[in-house]
Order: structure tokens, then sequence, then C-alpha cells
């Protein structure tokens, strides 16, 4: 490679903010140079969540986990606890959750192999039964599921029901779904899927729900992750993401059915991606924390610590996971995850370095943890909080990506909001802008990526086949199905169908006609047939 | 002799007999499509789509228009929700026990001339149905919303036994003249805001719709819109005035409506006659469309000839007026396109 | 160049909606003067009725999960259309991709670059 070549480089962050040489102190503005002062724990927050940091609580290994038949699933759920994991993430089978359709609709028995492939197949509440089986629900935290929105409400309202079933006073009871409006209408679009106004009613219901009867559930965690690992820049990501909590704070205020405090808290636990540039994105960290801070305050009032101190669970991007010498992946997991920690994370995924491949395997799992353990337990990192602090570099940059991202927020506004932007395609725009300028630069040689673009000659003598699939998830999800429809009480769960569709219809909050509807033992292609035939189908403005 | 624009630009003369093995083939062709081959059809289409002496091969074997079968046009801005409700449509209609085929044409790109052709991802309640044709076309060029062989595949469609066609099109304002020239019932589809739009093309909208549709009637601005579209209206005589319907194409609401309103007008401009009019008038717009074409290459061809340079160049000396220059290429192109052998 | 009034089809055969790398490479392709039809999540029987009644020139298939599907979807397409090359791109594990090549499909797994992917088009649909 070219030695000069770095003489010439137009050096700029990953988002495109220009690099200067080196920072002194009159490049930090004045305005971030006086919140130096304040320290972690304490508003504005950037420094940290907690003035402890990681000696008070390490941060917690949390990886995505699922695949094949329910006992399955629980199965490497138990592995990854025995490993280290400090909470575990339920997966559910996307093709039929995502959509809310049984394994007999055809679009899934057209791609029957594909079942059980990304979770595990929960059909009805006895599925999820098998798949929490001996899992530690009081100690640990659990993530219910229920990523996309349309699935959120039946997830929890199963895994609730089944911790019900085993005594567990819900109000005790720790974890998260996700419902996340990110993934479900801008990276990772269904084929079906309820509308946006539709999808912003139950996550309003949802939020309702738990601060009645789960008091230490978060309800919903806005995942700017995927509108990161879909092209959003680190500022457009921080953006949106408040844009899209705008939208449910509104919602709620509207309703005036709780305080306004409790929703904003309950938006307080959010997902962000970690890439590969290593100081823009913990400052993106240290940026999201003080935004928050500046949101509650300026536009609702609220200044309570305990609401205004934003959680974040990390994600490392798996779409920077290379196809090509996918050993490499693990370095680059590597210092994602480390940039996640610098930047102060409360929780944090890292991507299996097979991500490129397939599903991940059972060893990519494991490497996932473990790379989150030897930086925890080797590399000292947990010793003091906020260790970037007062760099002038980190701070300048703190101070322009909350400038630069609160320019997209008013940009999304202008186009009549978060929703507006999702159902207009505007978002989408900038999403595919990026990934092509990326694409773009990647052909000029002003990207690299090692294995990719340069030193593609690949001497490694490993080969990674990736995950393999489980065969039998289909078959026996079927087997299940049919025996739910023979077994239950048939009355009780049309009943509790007609019931959850009235409701649908008159617009009352749909969890508690979703619980009784789980214990009546109503399958989710039920439920989903209700939603299409009330809601209908979002007008995706994607073409493909 | 018939000269017809190539793919590429470049005119061929297409006489009959000059290539008797694949005059043979195309109409085999034809008669495996007669009789129900989906494959032929397409292949056929795309014959069209390249013109030239294949698809003049092609167009021979076609009649004029069959009298039996129905032609219904939707047009409408990009956005308006036009495939969505195409997808609705075919709903109702395949369930009055119709065969349905539909013509779905987008703008080619005119950089690159190539085109992204996404109306099928609206569609997926037919796509794998029986009793559903549809076949994606680039305008290739072609302004006015058609693309260039919508029209001949069109007969085609017909000469294949489809009784109901529908040509989606992109349109505002001026373009959707050319789908009136070309379909029986014409849907012009709007959205609720657009008042303004509907402002600007008074004229036009009202020349060309038989059906208007306020799509996306979920969103705000309905009334507003309803409003303007009925003022624009009032001064038709009652019989004229077009149907207005509100339709949510997403959730399919709306739709038996608009099936119904289709329906409707065709019954009408059976009945009063207006429809033999309706198509004397469209054969005429065919053959002009025709005949257009072909001047259209010569022209193209006369430019670039030493005949047009000549004449540019004395323009600029001062010798010549642009009457008189005029004149002289107007000559030449009648002598370019009665030349038997051009090139 | 050849390209013009060369009709792709792009179908994507998982229910997984990643769409961002079938944009860019629909977007590419248009831009090499390709016409390409998109019919988004679409199922084999699905895929292979568009190859026909679309005349198209090359089928490009975005797969996600399961190879199986995919091989299902070449099955009918091969069955329809024989003479029509396909290619695929997605995540294709190696053992998915080693068999998706002795099926005679040209696969593109993440990381591939557009000129490349366009320059297999241009040479499977003779554009060359
Ligand atoms: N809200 C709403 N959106 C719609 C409706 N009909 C279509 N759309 C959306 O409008 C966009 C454009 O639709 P499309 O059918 O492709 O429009 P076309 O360009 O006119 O064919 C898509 O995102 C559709 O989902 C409707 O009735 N209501
Ligand atoms: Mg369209």
């Amino acid at each position: 490679m070219d030695a000069n070549k770095n003489k010439d480089r137009l050096w700029k962050s990953a988002s495109g903010l220009p690099l200067q040489k080196f920072y002194s102190e009159s490049d930090v503005p004045q305005e971030q140079r006086k919140r130096m002062a304040a320290d972690p724990g304490v508003a504005p927050f950037h420094r940290g969540a907690h003035p402890g940091g990681y000696r008070t609580k390490a941060w917690r290994i949390f990886q995505l986990s699922g695949f094949g038949k329910p006992e399955d699933e629980n199965e490497r759920i138990r592995f990854l606890l025995e490993q280290g994991e400090t909470g575990f993430i339920m997966e559910h089978d996307r093709n039929t959750g995502d959509h809310c359709y049984n394994v007999d609709h055809p679009d899934v028995v057209a791609r029957r192999e594909d079942v059980g492939l990304t979770g595990a197949v929960m059909q009805s509440v006895r599925d999820i039964d098998i798949c929490m089986k001996d899992l530690p629900l009081e100690t640990s935290f659990g993530h219910a599921g229920g990523a996309v929105v349309q699935h959120a409400p039946f997830a929890l309202a199963g895994y609730w029901t089944v911790a019900k079933h085993r005594g567990i006073d819900l109000a005790r009871l720790p974890g998260t779904g996700q419902s996340d409006f990110f993934l479900t209408y801008l990276g990772c679009v269904t084929k079906q899927q309820v509308p946006t106004a539709a999808g912003l009613r139950f996550n309003a219901d949802i939020m309702e729900f738990c601060d009645k009867h789960l008091p230490r559930w978060v309800p919903v965690s806005i995942a700017g992750y995927n509108g990161a690992d879909t092209g959003l820049n680190a500022y457009q990501e921080l953006g949106a993401l408040f844009a899209n909590a705008v939208e449910y704070l509104e919602e709620i205020k509207r309703r005036k059915t709780m305080p306004l405090e409790n929703a904003a808290r309950a938006c307080s636990g959010v997902n962000f991606r970690a890439s590969m540039d290593l100081f823009e994105e913990a400052s993106k960290m240290r940026a999201a924390r003080l935004m928050w801070v500046q949101l509650l305050e300026r536009r609702y009032g609220i200044t309570n610590p305990k609401v205004a101190n934003l959680r974040i669970h990390c994600v490392t991007a798996g779409s920077r996971m290379t196809y090509q010498q996918p050993l490499n992946n693990i370095v680059r997991g590597t210092v994602m995850a480390l940039a996640a920690a610098l930047g102060g994370v409360q929780s944090l995924g890292v991507s299996g370095y097979d991500e490129a491949l397939s599903i991940p395997s059972e060893h990519a799992h494991q490497m996932s943890v473990r790379i989150q353990q030897i930086l925890q337990e080797e590399t000292n990192i947990q010793a003091v909080t906020d260790p970037l602090g007062g760099s002038w570099y980190v701070e300048s940059l703190t101070a322009e990506l909350v400038e630069r991202a609160w320019g997209f927020f008013e940009e999304i506004q202008d186009q009549g909001g978060f929703l507006a932007t999702l159902d207009s395609g505007w978002l989408h725009e900038r999403a595919a802008e990026n990934q092509s300028e990326d694409f773009r630069q990647q052909e000029s040689g002003e990207q690299v990526i090692i294995g990719v673009t340069d030193h593609k000659d690949d001497i490694s003598p490993f080969e990674v086949d990736g995950f393999m699939g489980v065969d039998d998830a289909y078959d026996v999800a079927l087997e299940r199905l049919q025996e739910v429809r023979r077994t239950r009480y048939e009355a009780g769960a049309g009943k509790a169908l007609s019931e959850l569709e009235a409701v649908c219809r008159n617009g009352n909050n749909i969890m508690p006609a979703m619980m009784d509807a789980l214990q009546s033992e109503v399958t989710l292609g039920e439920i989903g047939d209700v939603y299409r035939s009330v809601f209908g189908d979002w007008a995706t403005p994607i073409q493909t | 002799m018939l000269l017809r624009c190539g793919l590429r630009g470049q005119p061929e003369i297409l006489g009959a007999g000059m290539n008797p093995e694949l005059e043979q083939q195309l109409q085999g062709e034809l008669e495996r499509a007669r009789k129900g081959d989906r494959g032929a059809l397409a292949r056929l289409i795309s014959v069209l789509e390249r013109g030239g002496y294949g698809a003049a091969c092609v167009e021979r074997g076609l009649s004029a228009r069959a009298a039996d079968s129905y032609t219904v046009g939707i047009t409408g801005a990009p956005g308006a929700g036009k495939s969505t409700l195409v997808n609705a449509l075919l709903g109702e209609m395949v369930a009055d026990a119709q065969r349905v085929a539909l013509l779905a044409v987008d703008p080619s790109s005119p950089l690159s001339r190539g085109a992204l052709l996404g109306d099928r991802v609206r569609m997926h309640s037919h796509a794998a149905s029986p009793a559903v044709f549809i076949r994606s076309m680039a305008s290739r060029g072609q302004l006015g919303g058609l693309a260039v062989a919508t029209r001949s595949a069109r007969r085609l469609l017909e000469a294949c036994g489809w009784p109901l066609i529908m040509i989606e099109t992109v349109g505002v304002g001026q373009v959707e003249l050319d789908v009136a020239s070309t379909t029986d019932t014409v849907v012009v589809v709007l959205n609720p805001g657009w008042g303004d739009e509907v402002q600007a093309n008074k004229a036009g909208l009202m020349e060309v719709a038989d059906i208007f549709v306020i799509n996306k009637a979920d969103k705000a601005g309905l009334e507003a819109t309803r409003r303007d579209l009925e003022g624009a209206l009032a001064s038709l005589p009652q019989q004229r005035r077009p149907a207005i319907v509100e339709t949510v194409a997403t959730e399919g609401r709306g739709a038996v409506d608009l099936w119904a309103a289709i329906c409707a007008h065709r019954q009408a401009i059976e009945e009063s006659g207006e429809l033999r009019e309706r198509r004397l008038g469209q054969l005429r717009a065919e053959l002009r469309g025709f005949v257009e074409a072909h001047l259209e290459v010569a022209l193209d061809e006369l430019f670039a000839t030493d005949c047009a340079d000549l004449q540019l160049a004395a323009i600029g000396r001062g010798a010549v007026d642009m009457p008189a220059a005029g004149d002289v290429l107007l000559a030449e192109l009648w002598s370019l396109v009665n030349s038997p052998k051009r090139r | 160049m050849k390209t013009a009034g060369k009709r792709i089809l792009m179908a994507k055969t998982g229910l997984d909606g990643h769409w961002r790398g079938p944009t860019v490479v629909a977007k590419a392709l248009r831009d090499a003067g390709f016409e390409v039809i998109m019919i988004g999540m679409a199922r084999p029987e699905e895929v292979m009725q568009a190859s026909i009644d679309e005349d198209v020139d090359l089928v490009g298939l975005n797969i996600g999960g399961h190879v199986d599907v995919a091989v299902r979807a070449i099955g009918m397409v091969r069955e329809a259309r024989p003479e029509v090359p396909i290619f695929v791109g997605g995540v294709v594990p190696p053992h998915a991709k080693r068999k998706l090549e002795s099926l005679g499909v040209e696969v593109y797994p993440p990381g591939s670059q557009l000129p490349d992917i366009v320059a297999a088009a241009v040479r499977l649909t003779g554009a060359a």
C-alpha cells in the first residue's frame, strides 16, 4: 500500500465531520467546556449515567440468541447464562413472528426451511412456556422478544402470562421488549405490517399497561441501531432516535392517561449501534445522554434525574462484519465493543463474527461473550468512569454531534415528524444515500475494508461454515399448532379473540385483551388476522 | 413500405416477405400465444418492444381492435397509489370471474435508458394467479406516459383473448391525453391535499377523466380535495360528470365502488354509442402515432446528414432565411421517407 | 452499451426485509442501462411466474435464509425458463455457496463490489 497516501487524505469521521490534525482547548466550544465541570452521574450526564460507572455495575452482556424449536432456544439461553451472560434475549422466529403468521400460512409454507433459523417458533403460550423453562426470570434481565411492532403485544403478553403461571408477581418482573419503529419500518421492512399509526397506538398501550402493572419493565426500547445499520450516520441516528421518542411522548401527552414523567422514563432505555469509528462512536453515547437531558428539559420541563438519565444498550454493527476473512470480525467486534464501553453504555451485545455468513453459530456466540469478558476482566477498562472525558478531541466531537443531531431532528420535524418520515420514505432515502456513498467510496478507495477492498489474499486456514439450521423446527411447530387447536378450550379462545378484535376497533388499550387471548391459547396467526382485517397493511415506501 | 424505430434508433425498412423464416416463426409464436401460452405472449411483447422488422411482422398478424375486449386506463402522479389501487381492483375484477391483463408503464431514465420497474411489488395478491397477467413496461424514451409498444401490446393481448386490459401509466396534466386516446375508460387518481393541482390542471383533467379516484382517503385534506374537484366539475352537464370515488388502496377500501363505477361507465358509453366513437378516435390516434413515430426517425436521420449541416451553415452566413431552409429540408425529408433503400 | 432493453428480474426469496442491498444493486443495474423489474419478497412460484410474464433475460435472487428455499425457486425458474441465467446475492454461508454454484448459479456474497455485479449482469445477459 502507498505509504504516503495518508498525507493528502481528507480526514473525516465516519459521519463526515471534518477532523483536525489535533485538538486544543480552544477547539472545545464554550458551552461544552462548562459542561465538562459536571461529574459522571450528574446532569447533563454526558460523562456517564452513574458516578461509580462500571465499578458499581459492570455492563450487562446481552446477546441475541435463538433458533429452532422452543426447547432448542431454551437450551441455548441456558448455555449462554452459564457462559456468563447476565441477561437473555428470547428470539422468536421472524418469519412467523414479524408477520404474525402461523406456520401453515402460505407465505411461511413456501419458505418452510427458513422457519426456526432466526429464533424459536412460538405460536401460542405453550411454546413460550417451553422456551422459558427454568429461566431465572426474577433475577436476570429478560428480553421477551417482539422486536417488530405488530408482534410485540403478543410476545410480551406471552412472557407475562407464563411468568404469572409461575407465581411471579408482575409488579416485580424485570425485563424489556422492544417494539422498535426503526427495525419495523426502516431497517427490516416486513411483507405485511400494521400501519405506523396503529404501531404508535400499540406502543402507547404497552407503556400504559406497564405503568399500571409492570413498573420494573422497560416497555419499549427505541433502537437507533436499526437506523444506523440501514445507513443513518452517527448524528442522524441520534436525531432520529429522539424524534422517535418525541412521537411516543406526544401520544401519551395527548392521551393524558399516565404522568408524562413516567412515559419519559419508559422511553429512557434505548439502543444504539457501535461501529468502527472508535472515537466518534464513543462520543455518540456521551452525546445521547446529553441530548436526552436537553430534550426533556426544553420540551417537557422534566428535570428529574431518575428520568433524564438515559440508559443505553449497545450492539456492535452487524453490517460491518465481513463475509471475507471472517476471523477479522473478532477484531472488529472488539474495537466496536471498546467504543461502547468507553462511551459508558449499560449493556452490550457483540455481533457474531460469522454474521455476514449465517445465523451465529455456537462458537461465534461464545466469542461475542468472550470479547466482552476479556474487555471487562483483563483491560482495567472498568476502573475509571468516562475515561475519555476531558479529551479536547472527544469533547468537541461530542459537542459537534449534539449540534448536528439537533439539526437532523429539526429536519425530521419539518417533514412532519418521525412517523411521517417513515411513511413518506424520507428517512429511507437518507439511509440509502449514505449507503450509496459508502459503496462509491469503497470503489474509489477512499474507504478501505480489510479483506474486502484491500488485502484480499486470504491465507487464513480457517473455514467458517456458519449455522446450518434445525431440521425439525417446521414440522414440530406444525404439530404443536394443530395440537393447540385440537386441545384448547375453543369457546374461550373464540371469545377472547372476538374481544381482542372489538378492542382493536374501539380504541381501548389492547393489552388486557391480549393477555386474555394468550391465556386462552389464541394463536399468533389468529391475532395477525385480526390486525390485518382491522388495520390493513402499512403503505411501505420501499420498492424491493 | 414501413419504417419503424428500432430499439437503438436505427430505422429499418419493414417490407413484407423480407425474412420469411422469422416471419413464420413469429406467426407460430402468435398461434401459441392465442392458445393461451403465456410464455409466447410474453416473448411477443418483447418483440413488439424491440420494434423493427419483427414487431411489424407481429403487428401484421393482429387485427385493429377486438370489439369485445375492454381497456381501462389508470393514470395519476407518481406515488398517488395507482399500483396499490390496481392490486385491490384486480381482486374485484377476478372475483367477478374476469381474466385481467395489466400493462404497467414506468419511465425510463433519460440518462442511462435503464429503468426501475416496481409496480409488481404492490401486486403480491395476484403474483402467481392464472387469471392475471402483469407486464411491466419501461417507456423507452416515449413521452406521453405510454411505452413505445403499449398500444401494440394491448392489441396483442386482445388477440390472445384477454377480455379486460388495464394500463397503468404515470401522468400529470398534459401527459394523460395519451392514455385517453388509448383506453375506453380513464381513471385519474388523485390524493387528498391536491386542491392546487386540481385547479392547475382543471382543463386537462376534465378532458380525460371518466372517473376520479381520491386515493389515500385516510389522509388529511380529503374533504377539501373533494370540494375542489366537485367545483371544477360543476360546469359539466349531469350525465357527463365523472364519478368521484374515494379509496384507501392499502386497505382495499373503495375498490368495490371503483369497479362498480367502471362497469357503470362502460355500460353507459356502450348504450349511448359513445364507445364506438371513442374507438374510432383511438384508431385515428393510433394510426397517427404510428406515422409520427416513423417521421420522427426520418427526421433524426435527416438532421444527421450533410444536407441539414449545409442549410445550418447557410443560415449562419445569412445566405438563406429560416423558412427557405425549412422548405429544402422538408423536400429532402419527403424523398428520404420515400426512398426504398436508405442504408 | 448493449444493456438497453435487457430485462432483469430481482426478487427476494425470504421473508426478511433487509432492503438496502437489493436496492443498491437494482439502482446500479438501472444506471448501467438495464430494465430492472422488482417484485419484492416472492414465493418460488411467484418468481417463476414473473420470470415468464416479464420475459426477462436474467433473474437475480436475494436470499437470506435457508439455501433450500432458494434452490426451490431456482428449480422452478429453470423448469419454466431453462435458458435464463440466475445470479444470487445475500447472506450465503460457504456450504450454501457451494451448493448454489454446483447448480450453475453465480453467487455474490456480502462485500461484492457493485462494478463486479454489474459486469456479471452484462456478461450473463449477453450485453457485453
Ligand atoms: N396512506 C395511504 N397510502 C397509500 C394508499 N395507497 C397507496 N399508498 C402508498 O403510496 C405509495 C405509492 O404507492 P404506489 O401504488 O406505488 O403508487 P404509484 O406510483 O401511483 O403506482 C406506497 O407507499 C403505497 O403504499 C392509501 O390508500 N393510503
Ligand atoms: Mg405504480
